[in-house]
C-alpha cells in the first residue's frame, strides 16, 4: 500500500511538473492584442460605475496620482485604488507579475531596459495611437516609453535629469558668479572650494544608488557618440577604456578629499540637509532629489539658495534618465473592460485632467496647451530646459540595467578597484542581456 | 528558525507495533482506509514535494522575467555562478553567520538558562521578558536595532555617557565587524527559545545525581561542567541544530539592519536571491537557492549526528 501511493505521488508530482512548467504570464488568460481594439480609446468621461481600477505606485510616486484619480472617479464613476508596493519597487513588482498578479496601471521606469524587464510585448498595452500624444511639447513625445518602435509607457511629468544641483550662497560666499562650463572647469572650482575650507561635493554612499550619477554624467559625451550601442552589441565593454576612466577619475575625486567626510555611511536625507545647510557646494543628483529639497524648504527658499547646471566632460550637456514616477505602463489584465477603462483614465489624465495633475503637483508641465504652475522652483525649470539636448543615461539606452551604483558603493567603502568595478559591471550586464536573448551575449 | 528536529529518542508510537493478525488487522483497514492519507499527501506534494521539485527544474532553464519562453540551459547557471565567485563569498558571508549565531545564540540562551533557573517570582518574569523579542516580528527587531546602531543612535548615545565622551561609531557600517553585530542581533532575537529549552533541559536532570555530586564535595562549577552540562546534551543537540541551520536561512533581521551591507559584507545567500529574483533573474536565484537547499542538507546532517553522538553516553 505504501508502494502504492508513494508511486502515485510521485505521478501526480511529475504530471504537475510538466504541465506547470511555463511562465504564468506567457499569454493563457491574456487576450491576444489586436489591431481593432487598440484602436479604440473611450471618451475621457464615459460612465464607468461598477469598475474597479488598481493603479501600483511606490513609496515616492504613491501620492502623485491622488487629485487626478479623485477627479476620474467623480466624472466617471469608477472607482480608482492606488496600492503602494513597497522598496525596493521595481523587484516588488517584478516578481509579482513574474507570478500573474497584475494592475490595471503601475508607475514604471520607462526606459528599454525596464520596459524589457516586464516582458512589455506579453504584458502591456501598446500605447501607440494614444489620443494625448500630439499635446505633448514635441521634444519631449518620443523621449522615452518606447520598446522596439511600440509605446508602452505615458510620460506624466518630465523626465529626471542627472546634472549639478548647487547651494547659489555658497557660491556667492567665494565669490563664483559663473557656474562651470565643461567637467574641467568644474573640478578646478571643487578644488579651489576645498583650498578654502568648504566641502565640495556631497556624497551618499550609504544608501548607494546615486554613485552612479558621477560615472553616468562623464559618459555624456560618448553617451552621444554611440557608446551604449556598442555596448548592448558587445562591441564596447564597462572595462574598456571610455567606462573604466570614468570610474577611476570617480574614485580619484573621493581619493582627494573632495567629498564629505562620512561618505561611506551618508543617506540620501543626509544629502538633502547637507547642501541646504551649506555644509557642502554641490551634489550630482536627479529630480527625486530635488523632491527632497521641496519636503525641507518652500519655493521661495528654494529659489534663493538653489541652483541647477547640467555638466559633460565638453560642456553643459544634461544625461536624462526618466524614472518610474515619471510615467505609467498599462497591463494587459485579460477583462476587455478593464482594460478599457485603464486606457480611459490614462485619457482623462494627460487630457481633461491634465492642467488641474501638474497645479497639483506644482511640476513642469509637458504639454504645449497646458502653461506650467508660477509656483514650480527655478530649478526644476532649468532642469526641464536642459531636457531638449540631453543625452540618454545607461538606464535609458543600455539594453540592460546592471548594478553598476552597488559596485560604486563596494569601491566607495574600499573592498573593490574601478577595474574590479567594470568587470562585475560587465558581468551583470552579460547575465541580464543574455536572460533577454540579446545577440552576442 | 521553523525548523523542528525531534531528539527524543523514544521509540514513536506507531514504530515496529507488534504485528497484528486475523480480524483485529481487518479492522484497523476498514477504520482507518489508506485513501484517508490522500488530502494529507495532496497538501504535502502541493505545498513541499512539488516547490522542491520545480526549484530543481527551473536551476536547468533560462527563466527570467524578460521573455515568456522557458529554455533548458542543463548546468550554465551553475557554470556562470561559480566562475563569477559571487555564490561564493555569499556562501561564506552566510556559513560564517549562522556559526557566529549559533554560538552566541546558545551561549546566551544557555547563561540566561543557568541564572533564571530557581523558580523564584523575579526570574518567572525575567523568563517572560527574555522571551519576549522570540515572539516579535524579525523585521521589526531589525529595524529597531538599525535604528539604535545609527552612529547618533541610542547605542552611542548610552555608551557615550558612560564613558563621558561623544561616540559616533558605524556599528552597521563596518565591512569587516558588522557582521558579527547582526548575529548578535539575531542571537539576541532567538536566546529566549534557546533558554526555555535549557531550562527544560536544567529540569529534567535527577536532583539525586546533584545531591550525590554534593556529597562528594563537587563544586558548582564541576558540577556543571561533568554532570549537568553533560546530561543537557539532547537540549544542545536541539538548540544548536536550530540555530545553525535556521540562520543559514536567515534573511529578516539582516535585511532590516543592513540589507546586505556595507559593500555586500553582510549579504546573505538568501539576500542575494532576493535581489537577483527581484531584478527578474528567475532562473539563476532559483539554482542559488537549490544550492543554498543543497549546502543545508549537507551541513545538516553530519552536524545532527555529531551531536546525537554525544547524546549516546547518556
Amino acid at each position: 500500500m505504501k508502494k502504492y501511493l508513494t508511486a502515485a505521488a510521485a505521478v501526480a508530482a511529475t504530471a504537475l511538473v510538466l504541465t506547470a512548467c511555463s511562465d504564468p504570464t506567457a499569454g493563457g488568460g491574456s487576450q491576444p492584442w489586436d489591431a481593432e481594439s487598440a484602436a479604440e480609446w473611450p471618451q475621457q468621461t464615459a460612465d464607468l460605475s461598477g469598475t474597479t481600477l488598481t493603479i501600483w505606485a511606490a513609496q515616492n510616486s504613491t501620492t502623485v496620482p491622488e487629485a487626478v484619480v479623485g477627479a476620474f472617479e467623480e466624472a466617471t464613476g469608477a472607482q480608482v485604488d492606488v496600492v503602494t508596493i513597497p522598496d525596493p519597487y521595481e523587484q516588488g513588482v517584478q516578481t509579482k507579475v513574474a507570478t500573474g498578479d497584475k494592475p490595471d496601471l503601475a508607475f514604471w521606469q520607462p526606459t528599454a531596459s525596464m520596459l524589457t524587464a516586464l516582458n512589455a510585448p506579453a504584458n502591456l498595452q501598446p500605447l501607440d495611437d494614444a489620443p494625448w500624444l500630439d499635446a505633448y511639447s514635441p521634444d519631449v513625445r518620443d523621449i522615452t516609453g518606447i520598446l522596439d518602435g511600440t509605446r508602452y509607457a505615458a510620460l506624466i511629468t518630465s523626465p529626471a535629469v542627472e546634472g549639478v544641483y548647487y547651494n547659489k550662497e555658497v557660491f556667492a560666499e567665494h565669490g563664483i558668479t559663473e557656474t562651470p562650463t565643461d567637467w574641467a572647469s568644474f573640478v578646478e572650482l571643487a578644488r579651489t572650494l576645498e583650498s578654502e575650507g568648504q566641502t565640495p561635493f556631497f556624497e551618499m554612499a550609504g544608501d548607494r544608488w546615486a554613485t552612479q550619477w558621477w560615472v553616468q554624467v562623464q559618459l555624456a559625451d560618448a553617451a552621444a557618440d554611440g557608446l551604449w550601442d556598442r555596448v548592448n552589441a558587445g562591441e564596447e565593454r564597462f572595462t574598456d577604456p571610455t567606462i573604466l576612466e570614468a570610474i577611476k577619475s570617480y574614485k580619484a575625486l573621493v581619493d582627494d578629499g573632495l567629498f564629505n567626510e562620512d561618505i561611506k555611511t551618508a543617506t540620501f536625507e543626509d544629502q538633502a540637509d547637507a547642501l541646504l545647510a551649506g555644509d557642502a557646494a554641490m551634489v550630482v543628483q536627479v529630480n527625486s532629489f530635488f523632491g527632497q529639497l521641496q519636503a525641507k524648504a518652500d519655493t521661495a527658499e528654494l529659489n534663493e539658495m538653489i541652483g541647477f547646471f547640467p555638466i559633460s566632460p565638453s560642456g553643459n550637456v544634461g544625461t536624462f534618465i526618466p524614472d518610474q514616477s515619471n510615467a505609467l505602463v498599462a497591463f494587459k489584465s485579460g477583462d476587455e473592460s478593464r482594460e478599457r477603462a485603464a486606457r480611459q483614465l490614462l485619457s482623462f489624465w494627460l487630457g481633461d485632467g491634465y492642467a488641474d495633475f501638474v497645479a497639483d503637483r506644482d511640476t513642469v508641465s509637458l504639454q504645449t496647451e497646458v502653461p506650467s504652475p508660477d509656483t514650480v522652483p527655478q530649478a526644476l525649470l532649468d532642469v526641464h530646459a536642459s531636457l531638449a539636448d540631453s543625452v540618454g543615461s545607461m538606464q535609458a539606452l543600455a539594453v540592460a540595467n546592471p548594478d553598476l551604483y552597488i559596485y560604486l558603493a563596494d569601491m566607495i567603502q574600499g573592498t573593490t578597484t574601478p577595474e574590479e568595478v567594470a568587470r562585475q559591471t560587465q558581468d551583470h550586464f552579460a547575465q541580464l542581456a543574455r536572460a533577454q536573448g540579446v545577440e552576442g551575449f | 528558525m521553523t525548523a523542528t528536529i525531534t531528539t527524543d529518542r523514544r521509540p514513536t508510537a506507531g514504530g515496529r507495533a507488534p504485528a497484528t493478525t486475523g480480524p483485529r488487522r481487518d479492522r484497523i483497514r476498514k477504520n482507518h482506509p489508506a485513501w484517508f492519507l490522500v488530502p494529507a499527501f495532496a497538501v504535502l506534494g502541493v505545498f513541499f514535494f512539488v516547490p522542491t521539485i520545480f526549484n530543481f527544474v527551473y536551476a536547468l532553464t533560462d527563466w527570467s522575467s524578460f521573455k515568456s519562453e522557458i529554455g533548458f540551459v542543463g548546468l550554465r547557471n551553475v557554470r556562470d555562478l561559480i566562475t563569477s565567485g559571487t555564490l561564493l563569498g555569499s556562501l561564506r558571508i552566510t556559513l560564517v553567520y549562522a556559526v557566529l549565531v549559533a554560538l552566541f545564540q546558545n551561549l546566551f540562551g544557555l547563561l540566561l538558562a543557568l541564572l533564571l533557573e530557581r523558580d523564584t517570582r523575579i526570574n518567572r518574569f525575567a523568563r517572560v521578558m527574555f522571551f519576549v523579542p522570540v515572539i516579535m516580528s524579525a523585521l521589526a527587531v531589525g529595524y529597531v536595532f538599525q535604528a539604535m546602531l545609527k552612529p547618533d543612535g541610542a547605542v552611542n548615545g548610552i555608551l557615550g555617557t558612560v564613558l563621558g565622551r561623544d561616540l559616533t561609531i558605524p556599528w552597521l557600517g563596518d565591512t569587516t565587524w558588522t557582521l558579527l553585530v547582526v548575529a548578535l542581533v539575531h542571537s539576541w532575537k532567538w536566546m529566549g527559545l534557546s533558554m526555555l529549552i535549557y531550562l527544560a533541559g536544567l529540569k529534567t536532570i535527577n536532583e539525586d545525581v546533584l545531591e550525590a555530586a554534593r556529597l562528594d564535595g563537587a563544586s558548582a562549577w564541576r558540577t556543571f561542567r561533568d554532570i549537568r552540562f553533560p546530561l543537557l546534551a539532547p537540549a544542545v543537540t536541539f538548540n544548536v541544530a536550530t540555530a545553525l541551520l535556521g540562520s543559514m536561512n536567515g534573511f529578516d533581521v539582516v535585511q532590516a539592519t543592513t540589507a546586505g551591507g556595507p559593500a555586500r559584507s553582510t549579504e546573505l545567500l538568501n539576500i542575494f536571491i532576493f535581489r537577483t529574483f527581484g531584478q527578474g533573474l528567475f532562473a539563476q536565484a532559483t539554482t542559488m537557492s537549490l544550492v543554498l537547499f543543497l549546502v543545508v542538507v549537507a551541513l545538516a546532517f553530519p552536524v545532527i549526528r555529531t551531536l546525537r553522538k554525544r547524546e549516546e553516553v547518556l
